[in-house]
């Protein structure tokens, strides 16, 4: 792949010593998945509350697509399942109890990477296949769904993001029976896209299909969204398929034992923290939990994300590597109700062309003629310029460096679930 | 959820440090009459900034200082007052404020304003900047380079057509100043300018092309009426050179993913 220099911005989220030495794990006491009303995720429940589940034991199962269940984050007590109406999931809670074990699932077909059928069923029964997320339009994949491509992130660029190749350490042949998975999932390419000069993988082991990437500059090139546009853009009929480097070692562990991976590498950061650190935890941790004892006095948010693309969460989200704790009340601060009248009054804010906003969308398109069909909402030069491969966390650095109103990220996700409907309809 | 800077008013803000170097020169050549008249020029702006702000809601910005003192430093001279204000209404009003301000606007207002003056009134004499001004163009313009508001690509270019027009025999020395000072007050203009890579190539080039032309063509125009006729005609130009820089980087991209 050819090696291009881009441009991209460094953020500066908190100025605390970046953590070192062994990560420790932290199981939180509490831990719960949640879904927002928008996925419109619609279940069913396998176990009751204050049931006993073993650590990756079904809980939850798709009522629309009865194969994808989704599994105890550990070995807990079943708290409180939180439906809204039309079964759609709000949250599920869980207490942890040490001693309820872990499931174990039969992958023994799987295993074998020569049955393409048997490999996502395997994914599916297990929740793994969550991770993956679908481009156009960022949704967890279709049971059937056939991907154009697979982009493996092995690099993040936000704002003190944890690094990849410190969750992969160690893990090198996990990750490449993930890889070998992922190549049976479609017949399109799978990218590893990556930053440093030493391959993650030794391509030559396998077949041409896998592709190292090393493409692009600083922050907002360690996103999917970027990748995707410059490698392999989606488009509707044409997915292409993203997920976290970590998750595909998750998947190679996991075909080889029929254990689900218990924790993932994530960093907890932000201005109100004294001392920024990486710990292992495990999926929906508590984020109290993991901030506990870390926190500057006074008032401050709890944000499941990064500094830029976060949202104020109580657990960690579905694909998020990072807390962020910030000071004060997540809004910003208050101004003249006249001043916040007149802002209001010219909403959206013009966008002035800078080399700020050119770093911003990293160079990787026209960004002010982007921007621009986006908020004029013009769909069709939208599109063309590429609208399809990125998703609302891709313009939060836009968002962030022009202080837009309303945001970027708010207007994409619009514009996208209007092209969505229009496709179905 | 933290929020950054580079909102509107930090990009008319930097614009306005850029001119500073620029403005404080030209008001140490000129004396105290140059500081009355950029003082009527911010005030009248000023005006019709907070009429916007009071009957559209349309917030202020400080732009408007960097179009009155575009204006100051370039309009014709002993014009009247009324003329003067009819002028600068004209430009601040149709060019910037009824499209809802700066940022939204099509045209420099203050580019407007010297056509419309220049046409208006076309026996009243042009000012003549001396070398010193012109040379205070240069740490102006890098200003904006370096806080990002200006585009290098603009310079790049406006400053190679310069260059073979140089070697060509073109004689820029005696408008040297008067092209400097328009460049960097009117082209750059981060608005009016073209937003793409290649299309603020083009639209650099094409403003030095105008105004080699009109040195070589346009007998006895004043050196900033030939500057700021070039400068409008190429910020009329600015959106199809953006259409032209797309559908390229389109192609191109088309070409490159197969």
């Amino acid at each position: 792949m050819r090696w291009t220099l881009r441009g991209g911005l460094s953020v500066h989220a908190a100025d605390l010593p970046a953590p070192s030495g062994p990560v420790p794990v932290q199981i939180t006491e509490e831990a719960g998945l949640t879904a927002t009303w928008d996925e419109d995720f619609r279940v069913e429940a396998l176990v009751a509350e204050g049931d006993r589940v073993a650590q990756g034991a079904p809980v939850l199962r798709s009522r629309r697509y009865p194969e994808i269940v989704v599994t105890a984050p550990m070995a807990a007590r079943v708290a409180k399942i939180g439906l809204n109406a039309g079964r759609r999931l709000s949250r599920i809670v869980f207490y942890g109890e040490s001693d309820a074990g872990r499931h174990e699932f039969d992958t023994n077909v799987a295993k074998r990477l020569d049955d393409s059928a048997a490999v996502r069923l395997a994914l599916q029964q297990s929740g793994l296949w969550r991770h993956f997320r679908s481009r156009p339009f960022g949704q967890e994949p279709r049971p059937d769904e056939s991907p154009m491509a697979i982009v493996v992130m092995a690099r993040d660029t936000r704002p003190a993001a944890p690094d990849p190749r410190l969750a992969l350490a160690g893990r090198e042949s996990e990750f490449e029976r993930g890889l070998r998975a992922l190549l049976t999932l479609g017949d399109g390419p799978v990218y590893v896209c990556q930053a440093g000069a030493a391959d993650l993988v030794d391509a030559k082991g396998f077949d041409a299909r896998l592709r190292i990437v090393r493409n692009g500059g600083r922050h907002p090139w360690g996103l999917a969204g970027f990748q995707i546009h410059q490698i392999h853009p989606a488009a509707p009929g044409k997915p292409v398929w993203d997920l976290h480097a970590e998750d595909v070692a998750g998947i190679g562990a996991y075909l080889e034992t029929g254990l689900v991976p218990e924790t993932r590498l994530i960093s907890v950061t932000g201005s109100a923290l004294r001392q920024q650190r990486h710990v292992r935890c495990q999926p929906g941790a508590d984020l109290r939990g993991l901030s506990h004892g870390f926190v500057k006095p006074g008032r401050h948010t709890i944000l499941s994300g990064s500094a830029l693309d976060g949202h104020e969460a109580r657990w960690l989200g579905l694909r998020h590597r990072q807390a962020t704790v910030i000071s004060g009340d997540a809004g910003g601060q208050r101004r003249h109700w006249f001043l916040s009248a007149l802002r209001g009054a010219s909403r959206p804010l013009p966008i002035i062309p800078t080399a700020a906003l050119d770093h911003a969308m990293g160079g990787a398109l026209p960004a002010a003629a982007f921007l621009r069909a986006l908020s004029a909402g013009d769909t069709e030069t939208a599109v063309k310029l590429g609208a399809l491969s990125f998703l609302a966390e891709d313009m939060a650095l836009v968002d962030y460096v022009t202080g837009a109103e309303p945001r970027f990220s708010e207007v994409l996700s619009a514009v996208l679930e209007r092209i969505e409907q229009e496709e179905i309809g | 959820m933290i929020r950054g800077l580079w909102d509107r008013e930090t990009v008319a803000l930097m614009v306005l440090a850029a001119m500073l170097p620029l403005a404080a020169m030209w008001l140490q050549v000129e004396g105290v009459d140059a500081a009355f008249k950029l003082v009527f020029f911010l005030v009248f702006a000023g005006i019709w900034h907070l009429l916007f702000m009071l009957v559209r809601a349309q917030p202020p910005s400080f732009a408007g200082a960097v179009t009155a003192l575009a204006i100051a430093i370039l309009a014709p001279e002993e014009l009247g007052v009324v003329h003067l204000l009819l002028g600068v209404s004209f430009g601040v009003v149709m060019a910037e404020l009824v499209f809802g301000g700066w940022g939204r606007n099509v045209l420099n207002p203050a580019t407007v304003t010297l056509a419309f003056l220049g046409f208006g009134f076309p026996a009243a004499p042009w000012p003549d900047l001396i070398a010193q001004i012109g040379w205070a163009a240069i740490p102006a313009a890098l200003i904006g380079l370096l806080t990002g508001v200006f585009a290098g690509r603009v310079m790049v270019g406006a400053l190679a057509v310069f260059g073979i027009a140089h070697l060509m025999g073109v004689d820029l020395s005696g408008v040297y100043p008067a092209i400097a000072v328009v460049f960097v007050l009117l082209v750059l203009d981060p608005v009016t300018s073209a937003a793409t890579r290649t299309g603020r190539l083009l639209y650099g080039a094409l403003f030095a092309a105008l105004v080699v032309l009109f040195l070589i063509e346009w007998h006895g125009a004043a050196p900033i009426q030939i500057s700021a006729a070039a400068a409008l005609l190429a910020s009329l130009a600015a959106p199809l050179l953006d259409e032209i820089a797309i559908a390229s980087w389109l192609a191109q991209r088309r070409r490159h993913l197969g």
